[in-house]
């Protein structure tokens, strides 16, 4: 549980959908133009809109590409899956892209601020884990690096692995910038940090 | 003349005379009305049913038009009708929302259970899984499929794939076209030259026609005997596609005219009587024919026609139809049935190989199927070493 959770404002925000059939489209225009959303609509066959600006995607799950309907999503929005024929087969190319929330047809007024709040809610958290994974990667990737700047720092100054490895950080603060970044240069035979302070 | 003093209860009959199934659909009405005409006849029932026919012409999204027009006016309470699962879906919401029930009378590829739907056809444990599995115990462990682009090929495939998959076999290839999509030569191309050595047909209507005389042409100037399997097709089709290419299809259903029991022979002569000698009632045809035999049953039973009633009173009951004993399972909506598998003959009809010992309840969410206790076709070497080649594959000369 989160304490700090907050549900995300929709007013503003614009959503992609991408809906075949007329009566499904109507419900969601009407709701989202409610909750002061933007819509952009693309029926099956029609151009795709242009990522850009789009917060949240409807996407129908029985027009599959294979019957023509269909459209090709890259890297985008949170997905807001509409089902209506609950067979793997379909469930199975929902899951292929990743859906943040899931809502079935018919669609109604209700249950749709749901979705949109569970999409951009999960689209957020989505987010902040693939930027905090890519953080932890770099400094996986960085560990060798940094273990053999601290084993050098200790053979040159004949220091224990916690006071080379305080001597690092001190001289990373100073310095503004990341352990991972002065590691580096003194993995990379660049100058070891001086070693004024350490007792 | 006897001016009848019986009540009538109006029901709505949803099927469509024109479009790619067109043949389905009017096949589907005949059935029904020829059940109409005997409920009203029958001095067993102390009602009679009016028909109030609906066409959509195969066009999706007439369907949902139809329905509402059926039910605002006349006011019916149950409507028998729909083919395709997109249909189907396309009544689904209305039907629902205001309470009525609809009698579905075609196989579908499962997966729901609305209390506003009685499933009279086949559920996927009636149809694609007993077919799968002779397939993999008697004629190949792997297949090429080709079907009509739509939710009933995409499911029966998936369905393939996790039974043959699961026996170690695999899926050569999936092929889709277009409903109602009339060039089939590059993907018969595509077969002859790949050489499968069984090829499962889930097209529907003129595309399946089209499909099935090519590929009969065409494999039989290559040499080729490769068997095609079907969840669908029945004897009027067959007429339609022709006398030699029709022949050697293995099919599986839960109704075959040639079904040898004295209620079923008693169906085809009435149907022939009414329709013609040289015509032949279908599976879906038949299964209109039990829906409507089923309803009249639970009114009778219940004693009133609204939908609580009838739902209640159709539970259980079991109806002595053409394909055998049936009633509706209360647990699912779904009928309980007897699948059956058969290859098609000279002579436009069906010879069954197979049945179930008895009739089996509708698993419609495949949830009892059990992929670890399948046989595999022995290896195609000991298959040739060791066994004759089954009387039902197509020797094509």
């Amino acid at each position: 549980m989160n304490r700090g959770t907050t549900v995300p404002t929709v007013r503003g925000r614009h959503a992609l959908v991408l809906l075949r059939d007329e009566p499904d489209i109507a419900v969601v225009r009407r709701q989202l133009d409610r909750l002061g959303m933007g819509v952009t609509v693309r029926r099956p066959g029609e151009a795709e809109a242009d990522g850009a600006g789009i917060d949240l995607v409807f996407l129908d799950v029985d027009a599959a590409p294979e019957v023509g309907g269909g459209w090709s999503l890259g890297e985008c929005a949170p997905i807001v899956a509409v089902v209506g024929t609950e067979t793997p087969s379909r469930l199975k190319w929902m899951l292929d892209r990743e859906p943040a929330a899931v809502l079935i047809k018919p669609l109604r007024s209700a249950g749709l601020y749901t979705a949109v709040v569970v999409a951009l809610h999960q689209g957020q958290r989505r987010r902040e884990t693939d930027a905090r994974i890519e953080k932890l990667e770099g400094r996986v990737r960085s560990r060798r690096t940094v273990s053999s700047a601290i084993v050098r720092v200790m053979t040159r100054y004949g220091l224990t692995e916690p006071d080379a490895f305080a001597l690092v950080r001190r001289a990373a603060m100073q310095r503004r910038t990341t352990l991972e970044h002065v590691c580096a240069e003194i993995a990379g035979d660049g100058e070891l940090p001086l070693r004024a302070g350490v007792g | 003349m006897r001016i009848s003093r019986k009540p009538s209860v109006s029901i709505g009959l949803l099927f469509s005379q024109a479009g790619p199934y067109q043949m389905m659909g009017t096949e589907m009405l005949k059935s029904a009305m020829l059940a109409i005409s005997e409920i009203n006849e029958s001095d067993a029932f102390d009602f009679t049913l009016v028909p109030h026919v609906r066409d959509p012409k195969g066009v999706v999204e007439n369907y949902h038009a139809a329905c509402a027009d059926l039910i605002r006016d006349p006011g019916v309470e149950h409507i028998i009708g729909c083919y395709t699962s997109a249909s189907r879906k396309q009544v689904l919401p209305i039907i629902e929302r205001t309470d009525r029930l609809l009698w579905y009378p075609a196989r579908y590829e499962g997966f729901e259970c609305s209390d506003n739907v009685i499933y009279v056809g086949a559920a996927p444990n009636h149809n694609v899984v007993p077919l799968v599995r002779y397939m993999l115990e008697h004629l190949a462990d792997s297949a090429f499929c080709v079907g009509s682009n739509y939710i009933w090929t995409w499911e029966s495939n998936r369905v393939i794939r996790e039974i043959v998959s699961a026996a170690g076999g695999q899926i050569i290839a999936e092929r889709m076209l277009d409903l109602g999509e009339t060039s089939v030569a590059h993907i018969v191309d595509e077969i002859v030259a790949r050489r499968p050595p069984v090829v499962f047909n889930t097209l529907v209507g003129q595309s399946s026609y089209l499909f099935m005389r090519a590929f009969h042409a065409a494999a039989t100037r290559a040499g080729l005997a490769v068997p095609v399997l079907s969840c669908s097709l029945c004897e009027p089709e067959l007429k339609l596609i022709g006398a030699d290419a029709s022949v050697g299809c293995i099919t599986s259903s839960g109704y075959f005219a040639s079904i040898d029991r004295p209620e079923n022979h008693a169906f085809v002569a009435r149907w022939k009587a009414r329709y013609g000698a040289d015509s032949s009632p279908s599976v879906d045809g038949q299964y209109s024919y039990v829906a409507v035999m089923l309803l009249a049953r639970a009114i009778r039973r219940g004693g009133a026609a609204d939908v609580a009633s009838v739902r209640s009173a159709a539970g259980n009951l079991r109806y002595e139809a053409p394909q055998g004993a049936v009633w509706v399972d209360p647990g699912n909506n779904h009928c309980v049935a007897t699948p059956r598998l058969a290859r098609s003959v000279q002579g436009f009809r069906f010879e069954i190989f197979w049945e179930a010992a008895q009739p089996e309840r509708a698993d419609p969410y495949l949830s009892d199927l059990d992929l670890s206790a399948l046989d595999r076709v022995p290896a195609s070497s000991q298959r040739t070493a060791t066994m004759r080649r089954p009387s039902y594959l197509r020797v094509v000369k």
